[in-house]
């Protein structure tokens, strides 16, 4: 049943997005991976069009690393078929792909310095000295490492060696880069500078890209499109905004930003269209809106659905404000843009919540 | 052909297994058959041996004598283990340096260091005659504390080593912690730092123990003739009456032992091995305990990144409390034990008198000429070193490949492939000599160098297997995989980012695998079959029949040695990282 429906409405969704794709660079068909009885990767099918931002996010456990390493060649599926440009790469051994990849931890040879890391894709492609020379060049120039070629890995900042890991992924122009957890070594501040420059680079080489994350914020920032994975299937694939606006699931809902989910009957929501019965509804935090119970209407009321609660909590951040608020015996979390000449509620008080009846989604449960 | 060998990962400990399996696998199986088979299946030969009191007497001397050396360096070295640990950095690494030198020195150097000390013409009777304090020589030599003294001071690096790295690996601010609880110093040394080096207290115990029931040639150089152990016993047996049935039941006993007692504390102590232990190391040491002990054993010293891991601990590793002066005695005094005679022989070596004096009444380079001179010893000297040579190369390249297809198989399989591989380091000498030469009769190599090669390839075999190991262990498999995603083949990557990074662990697997062959005696002296005369052997030739003080300059020559492996692995270790000198620098 649950299956069933989000089927359906995944289905909606993915025919209005492969219509529109380039040409398929990667292919996945029915793609099983199992180490003994545990079953890491279940029946996975995706394409990847060519120049494609591809993020496939997901728990640890969900099965996006091995998808990776499957892809990379380093594992083998256990059944079904990886397309690679048209063909079969079932059989073909990692080295005799055509693909950067850029490790968790970097991978860069600690033996070996900046420019000798940088060298040895060239050099296993059998390109001459002088050709190596002048394309190690040109890759630290635009990676902004032009000075430090001559420095061993250690002595390198993490930032500076997320850069020299991307160079070296990029350096012998191969048709497809692989991401694994790119960014997670790195502090906030570095990591938003580097989803910058991973972008830049993607547009700048218009590359198919993959990239393996468990971070929702980086998987919105970078990519085309998202695969959710969970237990080692595909929960839904979309656009970074159709996804967070239009979940197909209650996982996918709460793993990608926050969701109140209204499955209480004293919430009295009505659908239209009908939706099915195990159908859950769900709305983001910013949709509701807070107000005093003495506040006059708004003008749109008529098409908004109102509640009464009463503050639990009051969680400043900045540029937001969040309020856990008990309805009921639900808690709502609502999430109000900092403005000046605000009301802020403090626990205890009561409030009325309010939103759009547009802006209830129905998910799978 | 390699390319195909390294996709079956286990395809490359054929080569050492086949050398084990032809050396020594196949003669152990028949001592056991011949043990309980001669000549009819019968456990005779096992009744025979427990039958005879002075049979059993020396079985439990043997465990006594080992169980004793054990805790006393257990009593003296965990201390001074501690007192390492907490040293200032650069008094910690010379300190180092000191228990490292006794240990890479030649063991019948020191072995006879003691017996010039003790003597009854040694240095401590020529004091006290020379000082009128007594009238004739005490007996300090030829008896069990004489053992004692040279067991324990040939051991204790042994026992330290493993303890100053387990002990550097704990986390300061854990007693820190303890001490901000509330707990006085004694009560978060005992409630905290004491249960979590207690894993090197095991290894270290481990080591010890199962080497001191294979003592050969320390009990008979300095013990007198009640002092025998097993060992001794064993090989006076083969010297007077070759029955392999009768030899092979003592050789299985002893083993017996070795295994009954290591399984004992093994698993004894394993259970009060810290809960914060990786659980796959622990579960493997528990299956194996004594391969466990060496492998941490030689993992911490072989291993640059785990040196680097060092190097960060020395900075927390500062106690708040510099030592006391009763401290600084017990570490000058254990230096002393530790150093002293090697020093007492070097002095001596330069007497000018046809016999040893301490101080020498003259100085002269006579025994050195002597040495340098007599072909006999420099002909002995260069056998062996083209012996070591052989042994390296063959035992680096087969151990090598050994540990590579080691790493690459299911922990299962590995865990038992290393135990058989490590046989020869861990059955106790004299019954891998026997079994050795036995397996060297069947191939008719007895009194060959390719004989002695062979039989000391087998030793040496484990040393690299495990230095390499340890190496392997803490090389990222992710830079493997980096590789070839950077279309680098099997080959290309395994020489150009394996073979450089773990080539530190190699070049320690051949320098100890030459320090094995180098100083073996106890198979050199089964299978040489008097035809070839290493170093060792004539060393020990002379020390029984205390002819000739040149020995006294092979000895010396022998102490510097050290110096020389650890310029080799200093050189190796540390400056193959250039990285970690420059990052001070940056």
């Amino acid at each position: 049943m649950n299956v069933h429906v989000r089927n359906r409405i995944q289905s909606r969704e993915d025919q209005v997005l492969e219509s529109s794709l380039v040409p398929t660079q990667i292919e996945f068909r029915n793609v099983s991976k199992s180490y003994g009885a545990v079953a890491a990767v279940r029946d996975l099918s995706l394409s990847v069009g060519r120049g494609e931002f591809l993020t496939v996010l997901g728990p640890s456990g969900s099965g996006k690393t091995t998808t990776l390493m499957l892809l990379a060649g380093f594992e083998a599926p256990t059944k079904g078929e990886i397309l690679i440009a048209g063909k079969s790469v079932g059989s073909v051994p990692s080295y005799q792909r055509d693909q950067g990849v850029v490790f968790q931890s970097y991978a860069l040879f600690p033996h070996l310095s900046v420019r000798r890391n940088l060298e040895f894709p060239l050099e296993m492609r059998g390109i001459k000295a002088g050709e190596r020379l002048a394309r190690v060049d040109r890759i630290l120039q635009r990676v902004h490492l032009g000075e430090l070629s001559d420095r061993m890995p250690v002595q390198l900042s993490g930032g500076q060696q997320q850069r020299v890991a991307l160079a070296r992924a990029l350096i012998a122009d191969p048709p497809v880069l692989l991401l694994d957890e790119p960014l997670s070594a790195l502090d906030r501040n570095l990591r938003e500078e580097m989803q910058g420059e991973i972008k830049n680079l993607h547009q700048e080489f218009g590359i198919t890209t993959i990239c393996v994350t468990h971070d929702q914020e980086e998987a919105l920032t970078l990519s085309d499109r998202i695969v959710v994975m969970r237990a080692g299937r595909i929960e839904q694939t979309n656009t970074p905004e159709a996804l967070y606006d239009r979940p197909a699931t209650r996982f996918v809902a709460s793993f990608l930003g926050e969701a109140n989910f209204l499955e209480s009957p004293f919430f009295e929501i009505e659908s239209d269209p009908p939706q099915p019965v195990d159908t859950v509804p769900m709305i983001r935090p910013e949709r509701l809106g807070i107000t005093t119970l003495t506040a006059p209407r708004k003008p749109d009321a008529d098409r908004r659905h109102a509640v009464t609660g009463t503050v639990d909590d009051m969680i400043y951040a900045g540029p937001v404000r969040k309020y856990n608020v008990r309805v009921g015996n639900c808690v709502l979390v609502v999430r109000e843009h900092v403005t000046s000449g605000q009301h802020t509620f403090q626990r205890g008080d009561e409030v009325r919540l309010d939103w759009l009846r547009s802006d209830v989604r129905f998910v799978a449960g | 052909m390699l390319q195909k060998l390294g996709r079956i990962p286990i395809g490359l400990t054929l080569p050492a297994l086949a050398i084990l399996l032809v050396v020594m696998g196949i003669p152990m199986v028949r001592l056991f058959l011949a043990s309980i088979n001669a000549p009819a299946f019968s456990l005779s030969n096992y009744q025979a041996f427990f039958s005879q009191p002075a049979n059993v007497r020396v079985l439990f001397q043997t465990i006594e004598v080992s169980a004793v050396a054990t805790a006393l360096c257990v009593i003296i070295g965990y201390p001074t283990a501690y007192l390492i640990s907490a040293a200032p950095k650069r008094l910690q690494l010379t300190l180092i340096v000191l228990v490292l030198i006794p240990y890479l020195t030649s063991f019948l150097a020191r072995t006879y260091a003691w017996v010039v000390i003790l003597g009854d013409h040694g240095l401590i009777n020529t004091l006290l005659l020379n000082g009128g304090v007594i009238s004739s020589p005490l007996p300090l030599i030829y008896n069990r504390m004489a053992v004692y003294i040279s067991m324990v001071h040939i051991m204790l690096p042994v026992m330290i080593l493993p303890l100053v790295s387990v002990m550097m690996g704990i986390d300061k601010s854990l007693v820190a912690a303890a001490r901000s609880m509330g707990a006085r110093p004694s009560a978060a040394f005992w409630r905290v730092f004491f249960p979590l080096s207690m894993p090197g207290v095991r290894s270290g115990s481990l080591l010890v123990f199962v080497i001191c029931l294979g003592f050969y040639i320390t009990p008979a150089a300095l013990g007198g003739l009640r002092d025998a152990m097993l060992s001794t016993f064993i090989a006076s047996q083969v010297q007077t009456s070759f029955n392999v049935a009768r030899l092979a039941a003592s050789a299985f006993i002893l083993l017996a032992v070795a295994g009954v007692v290591l399984s004992m504390i093994g698993l004894d102590l394993s259970d009060t091995q810290g809960r914060t232990a990786q659980r796959t190391q622990r579960a493997r040491q528990r299956r194996l305990p004594p391969f466990g002990a060496l492998r941490r054993y030689f993992g911490e010293g072989a291993d640059h990144y785990r040196a680097k891991r060092w190097m960060a601990n020395l900075y927390q590793a500062g106690r708040e409390d510099p030592w006391s002066i009763l401290e600084i005695l017990y570490i000058i005094l254990v230096m002393t034990y530790l150093l002293l005679p090697g020093v007492v022989v070097i002095i001596m070596s330069f007497s000018a008198g046809t016999y040893l004096e301490m101080p020498p009444s003259a100085i002269s380079l006579r025994w050195y000429r002597s040495f340098f001179q007599d072909p006999s010893w420099n002909g002995a000297a260069w056998t062996s070193i083209q012996i070591g040579a052989m042994v390296t190369i063959l035992s680096t390249i087969v151990g090598t490949l050994a540990a590579y297809g080691l790493s690459r198989t299911s922990s299962q399989l590995r865990g038992s492939l290393t135990m058989v591989l490590l046989a020869p380091i861990t059955f106790p000498s004299i019954v891998v000599a026997i079994a050795a030469y036995l397996g060297l009769v069947n191939l008719g190599l007895i009194g060959t160098r390719t004989g002695i090669v062979l039989s000391h390839s087998i030793g040496a075999i484990c040393y690299v297997v495990v230095i390499v190991s340890a190496t392997l262990a803490t090389f990222d498999r992710r830079l493997e995989q980096a590789a070839k995603s950077m279309r680098a083949g099997p080959l290309q990557t395994f020489m150009r980012v394996t073979l450089p990074l773990i080539r530190p662990g190699i070049i320690g697997g051949a320098v100890f695998a030459f320090i094995h062959s180098f100083d073996e005696v106890v198979i050199s002296s089964m299978v040489s079959g008097f035809s070839i005369r290493t170093l060792p052997l004539k060393m020990w030739e002379n020390m029984r029949n205390e002819i000739d003080p040149t020995i006294a300059a092979v000895a010396s020559l022998l102490m510097l040695l050290p110096i020389l492996w650890l310029g080799a692995l200093y050189i190796f270790w540390w400056r193959s990282r250039p990285q970690l000198q420059s990052v001070a620098t940056v």
